[in-house]
């Protein structure tokens, strides 16, 4: 009987909790419908008589909801301090919506699709674009000119790199950054190799990597060069292995005021030629179509990896702390590009003002240029609270344990200090790995911007350049005949690309 | 038999043995080659994690029961062969695990019923499992008829037959879905990723990817991890309640059966 | 009148199972409210819809999946999400099943145990891991099974890359990962076989072989059914698994439906094409599962479900 009763409770409870439900949702969940009208339409410039008056009062916003993914501070690592911090020396409250890291798009999308649209949205490369286009971002290109900001920034073309058609519509943080090439300095020193100059010298060096037993173990089982995949799946593809692309490019590029598939390229071929060689002579590592990134970095802390492009700055601090627990004499040496070619700065990852924010000009002016401001408010977003992140010994800022885990100093708040693109005299001084890399890095980058978009583009690229990496994969590993598989290539990819050109070059 | 227990388990000893390690390798290591607890004592000394852990068994446990409940109600209905509406209730049911509506659709829904944020979003919705209910309804139809229908003539109402007679029966079915429940919603992170921004309400699983990511992310070269040890370690530790349950459930699929008896 | 009675008959009858009705109303209610108010988001099949806006397209997504220059690519992947998928059902039926049969033969129960245990800990590890883990262990550079081909004397074989060994090494993969775990529903089904079958069986002189073919498999097959045809109505889900095996080299065999959506949507947030591509798969399984339950309306006289 007792069973019994507590069954009943049970059941009881159970419709409760229905009826409860059932109850809420007479007030109907259809608001779906009553969607989106005011994101919609062309709003481009339509505030912007007001700044041309540029001396009227800007009014200051009290609160700023602002969609972040995981490069701004973690709630575990203090991110309640700078909130606090902030509010304290603006008087603006900002309200953080940060989703988990992996899922950050998915959300910002459910979030404009069900009206919940923050003021402030971090938007990378092609969502950026594709949200510019769609009428959600504020232009922001006459505050942006007529700001404080614009003098502030030490390089133009890195704020140009995300304008779309000579309008902004963010304004980046930092600087967007890039890969450069390590090498195993340690090995080079072993074999008596200089430092490469040009692609044969790149070769030679890889060759004595994988026949000179670099680690000394006897056995030849050194991989001279590892990469996550042949072609990176989306723009740029040739961001890696620079060394073979040289001035080579899977990608659609601009020829003589005339964008052309950078595939059927007569400088492609040659690529394609030294991919091949070098792959087929056991110069590139044999795994490379089946490496993640996370694979690359296992195989290169592990020491069996000579050569490995990867990220400048910080990066080559993490790189040199992971390997040298396993071989503690190792060296992580990022070379200078070599003659042949360049490495590329990605367009940076700009902040978004939506069209829905109510007063864009305030948040622009208290948010934006105080962010960037090269003084009190940039060390804020950046190094953090005096105190609890940081502190000042002799004048030199010495960073304090972080808060989620004591063992290692405070990284950062926001932005990467060493990233800055204001003229921003920075009171921390960064270790010699990630000034160096980033030094050896810009010495010769080229500062890409973002690649165009349209609708066609968006259902058209992602297939076709699945198609480039199948065929790029089967010269390469299969050791195919390149102009045969050009040939399947212009085949399988004629529809496509005629398609993409047209929108291209309309 | 032991081979097969071998190919399972190499991998298996690869992850625990590089959550000890305190340096990165690359290969299937046995053991580790820097021997180093840090990684769980990152893991442990984390304290923001014992808040989400909390989370974790309350909404499995809840999650669980509900979802037990809603199971053996719905297939204990439609079991009943010539209940009206029967066939229709089963089709009913059925049709929303093929058809669905989709995430922003969802999402309204959930939105609109005042759940997003709160721990009903991922208690509720997925407590109503079609799949596991049809299994459940399956157990249910290996009852000897003859019992149901010796208790309709002592004239029990279908809720004492329900639990005095069905429930008891299917204790092997109960412990099956019930550790099928329990380890959906150990494991769940994207219902949470999906309507709770409050990261207060976030569970274990949600917090350890957070704390993997700052090492695994590819794109972002700002962020510093912990080591790859860590993201092991992780992997051990939310192994560690299932395995402890699932002795528990293990016994039920044992006591039912009487093949021993019968081999002696 | 006799209308009426058979009305009255029917609704005396209702009345009488009324507890019935009581104990599947929450259920009800729950599946209209989180199930059959957001169908109506199925209509976005035929929407042009994203973040920003909401237009009616009519059948244009169709077009562009099933006529577009996309096409080509989608069927290619609807043939292998078929191929991988039921191939893989079949094959994770008959796996449980034989390891649950033999799971049944181990009399110590300790030794029992721990082997359950076991076999069903991969399915906790999650499908990065298990793929990296398994990349390694088929390394063309000294990975293990290579090392033992070489030993051998024969070429390693990279077989992540290979369009000859992607699907059988995807299905041993997922068998090594999911066999285990899907023995537990068999073992609880074993349960409720009726223990004097068995002893009737021995005294008529049957082994166990015999005993297993004639008393056991058959007491299965319900589950074994009702497992099959409510995996055959996700059968076009598969992708996690993929997605971490895939490369650009097995395209030809392995992309599938939900892999090709997620590079299509990945840089647009089509909410519209990615409806019609789900309401295509829906009605696929639907007539699968239709047909299955036809079939076996023929043979066993039951419904499935």
């Amino acid at each position: 009987m007792a069973k019994m009763k507590k069954l009943v409770v049970l059941l009881l409870v159970a419709t409760i909790v229905v009826f409860s439900l059932a109850a809420c949702s007479s007030s109907k969940p259809a608001g779906d419908d009553s969607s989106n009208q005011q994101t919609n339409g062309d709003n481009t410039g339509s505030n912007n008589e007001q700044t041309s008056e540029s001396e009227k009062e800007v009014e200051k916003p009290s609160e700023i909801r602002f969609m972040i993914d995981g490069t701004f501070l973690l709630p575990d690592n203090g991110q309640e301090y700078l909130v606090k911090a902030f509010e304290e020396k603006t008087g603006i409250k900002l309200i953080v919506n940060q989703p988990a890291h992996n899922e950050y798009y998915e959300k910002v999308n459910l979030a404009f699709a069900t009206e919940e649209i923050p003021d402030v949205v971090l938007l990378s490369g092609s969502h950026y674009l594709n949200y510019a286009m769609q009428g959600a971002l504020y232009d922001i290109t006459e505050l942006y000119e007529n700001s404080e900001v614009k003098n502030r920034i030490v390089d133009q073309a890195i704020v140009d790199a995300v304008r779309v058609n000579g309008r902004l519509y963010g304004l980046p943080k930092e600087r967007g950054n890039g890969t450069v090439t390590y090498v195993r300095g340690d090995w080079l020193k072993k074999l008596g190799i200089d430092i490469p100059k040009n692609y044969n010298e790149f070769i030679d060096m890889l060759r004595k990597f994988a026949n000179e037993d670099p680690d000394g173990n006897g056995k030849k089982d050194t991989i001279p060069l590892t990469a996550a995949g042949l072609i990176n799946s989306e723009f740029p593809m040739d961001i890696y292995l620079r060394e073979f692309y040289q001035t080579a490019t899977p990608d659609f590029v601009q020829k003589d005021g005339k964008w052309v598939d950078g595939m059927t390229e007569p400088e492609m071929k040659e690529a394609l030629k030294r991919l091949q060689d070098a792959y087929q002579e056991g110069l590139i590592d044999k795994e490379i179509v089946t490496n993640k990134t996370s694979t690359c970095r296992d195989k290169f802390y592990s020491g069996k990896v000579g050569v490995f492009n990867y990220w400048a700055g910080q990066w080559n601090e993490n790189l040199i702390v992971n390997l040298t627990a396993n071989v503690p004499e190792a060296e992580v040496t990022p070379i200078p590009a070599i003659e042949e070619t360049y490495y590329i700065e990605r367009a940076p990852v700009p902040l978004c003002i939506t069209t829905a924010a109510k007063n864009p000009e305030g948040i622009f002016k208290y948010f934006f240029e105080y962010m960037l401001d090269s003084g009190e408010g940039q060390t804020l977003f950046t190094h953090g609270i005096e105190g609890i992140t940081y502190e000042m010994k002799d004048g030199k800022m010495v960073k304090l344990p972080s808060i989620q885990n004591p063992d290692v100093p405070f990284n950062k708040m926001f932005i990467a200090g060493e990233l800055s693109i204001t003229d921003y005299q920075d009171p921390y001084e960064y270790s010699e790995p990630i000034v160096n890399s980033l030094k050896i890095f810009r010495e010769k980058a080229v500062q890409y911007s973002l690649f165009p978009t349209s609708e066609t583009l968006t259902q058209l690229l992602p297939e076709l350049n699945s198609i480039k990496s199948q065929i790029v994969a089967k010269i390469v590993v299969d050791n195919y005949d390149i102009d045969q598989g050009l040939e399947e290539y212009k085949k399988l990819a004629k529809d496509y690309v005629d398609a993409i050109l047209a929108d291209l070059n309309k | 038999m032991a081979l097969l227990v071998v190919s399972m388990l190499i991998p298996l000893m690869k992850v625990l043995s590089d959550s000890f390690d305190r340096s990165t390798t690359y290969g299937i290591n046995l053991w580790p080659q820097n021997p180093s607890i840090v990684a769980y004592k990152t893991i442990f000394s984390a304290k923001a994690l014992y808040r989400p852990l909390l989370i974790s068994f309350l909404t499995t446990a809840s999650g669980t029961f509900l979802g037990l409940l809603f199971s053996t109600l719905g297939a204990y209905v439609l079991i009943q062969k010539d209940l009206i509406g029967r066939r229709f209730f089963a089709f009913f049911i059925f049709f929303t695990m093929i058809f669905s509506g989709g995430l922003v659709p969802t999402y309204l829904v959930i939105k609109n019923l005042g759940m997003t944020n709160t721990l009903w979003a991922v208690i509720l919705p997925p407590s109503l499992n079609v799949y596991n209910m049809f299994l459940m309804k399956n157990f249910f139809e290996q009852i000897p008829e003859s019992l149901f229908e010796s208790a309709s003539i002592d004239g029990a109402s279908p809720m004492i037959v329900f639990a005095r007679i069905v429930l008891p029966l299917s204790l092997p079915a109960l412990a099956s879905i019930g550790l099928f429940f329990g380890v959906q919603f150990w494991n769940d992170f994207f219902n949470y990723v999906i309507y709770i921004t409050n990261t207060d309400l976030y569970n274990f699983q949600v917090k350890l990817r957070e704390l993997i990511l700052s090492e695994q992310n590819l794109t972002d070269p700002s962020i510093v991890g912990f080591g790859n040890s860590v993201r092991n370690a992780a992997i051990i530790v939310a192994m560690i309640p299932p395995m402890i349950i699932y002795p528990f459930c293990q016994r039920y699929f044992i006591t039912g059966i009487t093949m021993g008896a019968v081999k002696e | 009148m006799q209308e009426l009675n058979k009305r009255k008959k029917v609704w005396n009858k209702i009345k009488k199972d009324k507890f019935y009705y009581l104990m599947f109303l929450p259920v009800f209610v729950m599946t209209i409210i989180f199930n059959y108010i957001p169908m109506f988001g199925i209509r976005y099949a035929f929407y042009k819809f994203t973040p920003f806006k909401k237009e009616f397209i009519g059948l244009d997504n169709f077009k562009n999946i099933f006529f577009g220059i996309n096409s080509q690519r989608f069927w290619l992947a609807f043939k292998n999400t078929i191929i991988l998928s039921l191939s893989n059902l079949i094959l994770g039926i008959i796996a449980s099943v034989v390891l649950a049969l033999l799971l049944n033969e181990v009399y110590n129960k300790k030794i029992r145990g721990a082997i359950q245990t076991i076999v069903y800990l991969p399915h906790f590890l999650s499908w990065v891991v298990t793929a990296s883990i398994f990349t390694i262990i088929l390394s063309p550079q000294g990975g293990f099974i290579n090392s033992i081909l070489e030993a051998m004397g024969k070429e390693p074989i990279y077989f992540l890359t290979s369009e000859k060994w992607w699907r059988p090494i995807f299905l041993l993969i997922y068998r090594w990962k999911e066999t285990g775990w899907g023995t537990i529903i068999y073992l609880a089904a074993m349960t409720s076989i009726n223990p004097q079958l068995y002893e009737a069986a021995e005294i008529d002189g049957a082994g166990r072989w015999r005993q297993t073919i004639y008393i056991t498999i058959p007491a299965l097959m319900p589950t074994i059914l009702v497992v099959f045809v409510l995996n055959l109505g996700k059968v076009l889900n598969i992708f996690e698994s993929v997605f971490v095996l895939y490369n650009s080299m097995v395209h030809n065999v392995a992309d599938v439906i939900e892999t090709f959506t997620y590079r299509i949507g990945m840089q647009q947030a089509d909410y519209g094409l990615g409806t019609a591509i789900g309401l295509f798969k829906s009605l696929i399984a639907m007539i699968l599962v239709l047909i299955t339950n036809k079939v076996s309306q023929k043979v066993r006289g039951s419904d499935i479900l």
